[in-house]
């Protein structure tokens, strides 16, 4: 018992020392700046740019709000995610922090758990501070308390803790953050693109080659097993859907399952390569 | 023991992404039922509302065929649902249980069952395949717009724009409300419907596009005269260039209202705003404010359908309604008055159809009793009528009862005295101008007094729009029958 409580305060220790250190970096922090302004401007924005009919200006411009803040916190929010994730190993690795903490007595898996788990509190920290002022915004804007922004900011977590996690495992094969940084915009890109594939598959065949028909199965394997950004697109979709909506409700939970599993298989891709890492 | 940690960690990586990939085939399968369940939603609205709509295309028809299909499949597996009033076809008909179902938004959950289990299997199977295949006209899903455009074996345009086209949809919105500010209403056309293309669910956008088509486009028209209409093939109708743009915007909000099913504003703006002020069509203004009351709407909106109702003749249905409606709204303030106003028009048409009998009676007693009812009946709507001018002068009230009156003079063969009287009544209320202008005209040609040249121009545009709309028109081809 005593050795489970052990590792979980291990690895916590890790992981705010991960939060805290993730927190003084300049680049996540003018990213949050960013995203603060243009979810705070979007309120002036879509008064100043509106000029439509007396009436559905509200309307108008509440929609115009919505869509530009989560807009705003896709892209600073994966920003951050990927700098984060790609930084976190290869920065340790490079300032020689990894090996001072490896030699005391703290595992390597124990080690990236609590890297991961690092990431992950600055990732919500991050997110929640975004979305608690689009929260605000919105009320101030309608009046009505916007429940279901809640769950588009935690599908919008899950989409960014697929897209993390693999970033972060490739960063533990790499010696700087500039390569899993670029491969992090990769896979949120790829990820969103995956549906690219059924297309191919729907596509081969026509020619009747053996290698066209390859290509087509490849094409469908690779479909099943990928993950596929564009299921969190509900998202974007949650914010103006009626309070009783049958599939947003049996939808919800089981997107949330599919980040979870993805997130699992990222982070043992993650330790599978850290245990191999020379150091 | 080295190769079995080894081992066991690639044992558990290829259990969490076959894991996911499982996960994500039923995420798939999810939103693939998802389409289908607001396809349903959509083609149930489409069946009910536009099913005698001769204009259909080939992908129409298939998307009737396939609905229909559906519709039988699932009668067994729907216990049976309460019929409302209106849930009877045009031919008096109740409603299948499907399209009960899908109208109603306590079933929702019991319809997205059927979509999303194996009792619609077979037909989920062959609308994916019509989709891909673009066989059928889809529906945006609303967790997935794109499935109104990226079918079939193209790429997804819009995954390029990774989820962003609502904030594309936005900013070209703007330009088209810039270009409206700056009176280039032509530009603004392409643009709208780009603009709902990338964003099926911007039910602003389709409201007011089709505002500013049947509205601010034909602001500068004038109304087309009748010889100079054409018959227009696709809407079965003679119209001229300035009627045509009411139809374009009829044809917008359709299709808003076949991506957005159950949003009342769209059936509202094509309701009111297009068949009741636009076009006079106080019927097809009813049936569609109807829809609209249906779904959760602005308190106004019922109203709106009353007053239809009151337009298109159904004073007892409007009468109905205004008192159902105030007492939802108890401190409501017109409900009152126009609930005595259609009181007094239930009077009015009981009277008008009494002295309808009184001449066409043939024995002279049945007659008299005839004469007699009606002139009790116009007594009792008079003084309805007068109980609304208690707290001053209610315009609509002045001019029911000048119209009352003159109904007596044209009845007794003064036509002189009710010309006078209906002249007097048409400036008093405007709502009577139509009405009074018609009776005035028609006193005048039976009591031989010269009409004056307005009226002679009247008459004649009257006599030429009648010529033709007796014209043949050419066959009608029905949707497919349920």
């Amino acid at each position: 018992m005593s050795e489970v409580a052990s590792f979980v305060r291990g690895t916590w220790t890790i992981a705010v020392y991960t939060w805290r250190e993730g927190m003084r970096k300049k680049i996540l922090m003018a990213f949050l700046i960013l995203s603060v302004l243009v979810i705070v401007g979007s309120n002036f924005m879509t008064s100043f740019l509106t000029q439509v009919t007396p009436g559905s200006e509200v309307d108008m411009e509440v929609k115009q709000m919505k869509d530009l803040c989560v807009t705003a916190i896709s892209i600073f929010g994966v920003l951050i995610t990927i700098f984060i994730s790609a930084s976190v190993v290869p920065n340790e690795v490079e300032n020689k922090v990894i090996y001072t903490v490896l030699s005391k007595p703290v595992r390597r898996f124990q080690y990236l758990l609590g890297k991961f788990a690092g990431v992950q509190l600055i990732v919500i920290l991050n997110l929640i501070l975004m979305a608690a002022l689009f929260f605000v915004a919105l009320y101030l804007k309608e009046r009505i308390m916007p429940t279901l922004l809640l769950w588009s900011t935690l599908l919008t977590y899950f989409e960014f803790l697929i897209v993390s996690a693999f970033t972060f495992a490739l960063s533990c094969a790499a010696t700087s953050a500039v390569l899993p940084t670029i491969a992090g915009l990769f896979i949120y890109i790829t990820g969103n693109l995956t549906e690219y594939l059924k297309d191919v598959f729907v596509r081969a065949g026509q020619t009747d080659l053996w290698i066209d028909r390859m290509i087509g199965y490849i094409s469908y394997g690779l479909y099943q097993i990928l993950p596929n950004l564009q299921n969190f697109s509900l998202k974007n979709q949650i914010l103006y859907l009626a309070s009783n909506d049958p599939p947003r409700d049996i939808l919800l939970p089981n997107l949330i399952a599919y980040g979870l599993l993805y997130a699992v298989a990222g982070y043992l891709m993650a330790y599978w390569i850290f245990r191999r890492k020379e150091m | 023991m080295n190769t079995i940690r080894k081992s066991l960690v690639i044992v558990c990586f290829a259990v969490a992404v076959a894991l996911g990939a499982w996960q994500g085939a039923r995420v798939r399968h999810l939103r693939e039922s998802e389409r289908f369940y607001r396809w349903i939603l959509a083609q149930s609205t489409q069946t009910r509302l536009f099913a005698g709509d001769t204009d259909l295309s080939e992908q129409q028809k298939l998307d009737f065929e396939l609905y229909y299909e559906i519709v039988d499949a699932a009668d067994t597996a729907i216990p049976d649902l309460p019929v409302g009033e209106d849930d009877y076809d045009a031919d008096g008909k109740p409603m299948r249980k499907m399209t009960i179902a899908a109208r109603d938004e306590q079933y929702s959950a019991l319809v997205f069952d059927l979509a999303s289990g194996d009792v619609l299997a077979k037909q989920r199977e062959e609308f994916l395949q019509y989709s891909r295949e673009r066989k059928i006209s889809s529906v945006a899903s609303e967790f997935d717009p794109a499935a109104a455009y990226s079918e079939g074996v193209n790429v997804s345009l819009a995954n390029i724009f990774f989820g962003f086209r609502k904030v594309a949809a936005n900013f070209i919105w703007l330009q088209v409300d810039k270009y409206w500010h700056q009176g280039m209403e032509q530009r603004m056309i392409p643009l709208m419907t780009m603009c709902t293309w990338l964003d099926p669910t911007f039910v602003d956008a389709f409201q007011l596009g089709a505002w500013h088509l049947a509205y601010n486009m034909t602001a500068k028209l004038p109304d087309t005269p009748e010889p100079l209409k054409v018959w227009n093939e696709k809407y079965k109708a003679r119209i001229g260039e300035k009627e045509l743009y009411y139809y374009i915007a009829i044809d917008f909000l359709k299709d808003g209202i076949r991506k957005n099913p159950r949003n009342h504003k769209l059936y509202f703006d094509l309701g009111y705003a297009i068949y009741n002020l636009k076009m006079k069509d106080y019927d097809n203004a009813v049936k569609y404010l109807t829809e609209a009351v249906r779904y959760p709407h602005e308190v106004w909106v019922p109203r709106m359908l009353n007053i239809s109702l009151e337009e298109a003749g159904r004073y007892e249905q409007a009468l109905a309604g205004w008192e159902t409606y105030l007492k939802r709204n108890p401190g409501n303030l017109t409900a009152p008055t126009f609930i005595v106003r259609n009181k007094g028009r239930i009077k009015e048409k009981q009277a008008n159809e009494a002295a309808e009998r009184a001449r066409n009676a043939t024995d002279p007693q049945a007659a008299a009793a005839a004469k007699a009812q009606a002139e009790t009946l116009r007594d009792e709507a008079i003084k309805i009528y007068e109980s609304m001018n208690q707290a001053g002068e209610d315009p609509f009230a002045v001019g029911r009862i000048m119209k009352i009156k003159a109904d007596r003079l044209f009845e007794e063969g003064l036509y002189l005295e009710a010309a006078a009287v209906l002249q007097n009544a048409r400036w008093k209320s405007a709502l009577l101008w139509d009405e009074a202008t018609d009776m005035m005209i028609q006193a005048k040609i039976k009591g031989n007094i010269p009409l004056d040249l307005s009226e002679k121009k009247y008459v004649l545009r009257k006599e030429e729009a009648e010529k033709y709309k007796q014209a043949p028109k050419p066959q009608q081809q029905p949707a497919p029958a349920q």
